[in-house]
């Protein structure tokens, strides 16, 4: 049973680290390959100026490309590894730290939305199209909490 | 003496995350930038809205190929004659809440649960879909739908709920 425990705190956080990385690589390829709909969707917020609308819809996606894959990549590399174990010990941790202020940022501007009633897409790719509204909400606040909790227990290498 | 051992390690390692962060979001400046350089050069000279308008066009012609899309002015004739059936393809709490005076609820994945959809036998009668926005999906892939059924008169008011909405035209809640 304490084996089965060991191996489970062990591998969990690498296979958690593993999919949220994944995750936002594929979310953001999505919008890299759409950008003239994602700079729309980040329009209909109303939050931004058009000269910064454009400029973020050609960086957002690509932040959550390269935060992805290093985040991916950092769990990919064997824990025990002489020269990159500590590499991927702070690859790992700026990616989460990165996806972690990226997601709060994105719950900050769900709950500003939905606040002011504005019936729009969401805009946040992956597999399907939603309205911003609570499962969009919940669907973010559980990226944070996950990248929150990787990077709160990623402080060793083990 | 062991915890401020503790708080110097936690504090420099902050600053190692930070460092790095901050590296990976230049990274993803550094590609992002030159990848989209038409839409960030847009945005900055003040004409994004022109270039999004354009690509939005071009869009929605390749997207609804085959399909006609009347502008707002043609689609309140359409509303004001009754000449077609005007067709809501939101969720129905967006419909329920408010929609085009007169429409139908039907949104695309709800077709495949309902027995009778709120739809003219006649295969022949206009039909007009819409959905929230220009930039939704829904009025595409239901006005897609009603044509597999054999509809021969499918319309899509491009413009969507919002659009109708913000010039004042005749809106509904259900009772």
């Amino acid at each position: 049973m304490r084996k089965v425990a060991s191996v489970v705190t062990r591998w969990l956080p690498r296979l958690l680290g593993l999919a949220l990385g994944s995750l936002f690589f594929y979310a953001g390829l999505q919008k890299q390959a759409a950008p003239y709909e994602f700079t729309d969707a980040i329009l209909a917020y109303r939050l931004l100026p058009e000269s910064w609308a454009g400029l973020t819809g050609a960086l957002l996606p690509w932040v959550e490309i390269v935060a992805g894959a290093a985040l991916a990549l950092g769990n990919l590399v064997p824990s025990g590894h002489r020269s990159l174990g500590e590499a991927a010990v702070r690859l790992r941790r700026s990616a989460l730290l990165l996806l972690v202020l990226l997601t709060a940022l994105f719950v900050v501007v769900l709950l500003i939305t939905m606040a002011r009633g504005l019936k729009i897409a969401c805009g946040c790719g992956l597999f399907f199209q939603r309205p911003v509204g609570p499962a969009a909400l919940v669907e973010d606040l559980l990226l944070l909490g996950v990248a929150a909790w990787l990077y709160g227990r990623s402080d060793s290498p083990a | 003496m062991e915890l401020q051992a503790q708080r110097i390690t936690a504090g420099r390692r902050w600053r190692q995350d930070l460092m790095g962060g901050l590296l990976l979001l230049l990274s993803a400046l550094a590609v992002g930038v030159p990848a989209h350089w038409p839409l960030v050069t847009a945005s900055l000279r003040g004409e994004l809205a022109s270039l999004l308008e354009r690509e939005r066009q071009a869009r929605r012609a390749a997207q609804f190929e085959g399909i006609p899309t009347p502008d707002l002015a043609e689609t309140y004739r359409l509303w004001e004659e009754k000449r077609a059936l005007f067709v809501d393809a939101r969720p129905h709490a967006e419909y329920a809440e408010l929609h085009i005076a007169g429409a139908v609820n039907l949104p695309p994945d709800s077709w495949d649960r309902l027995a009778s959809p709120p739809l003219p036998t006649d295969k022949d009668h206009p039909l007009l879909v819409y959905c929230s926005q220009e930039s939704c999906d829904d009025a595409l892939k239901l006005a897609r739908r009603l044509k597999e059924a054999g509809y021969t008169r499918v319309m899509a008011f491009t413009g969507g709920f919002r659009e109708w909405d913000e010039a004042g035209y005749p809106v509904d809640i259900v009772r």
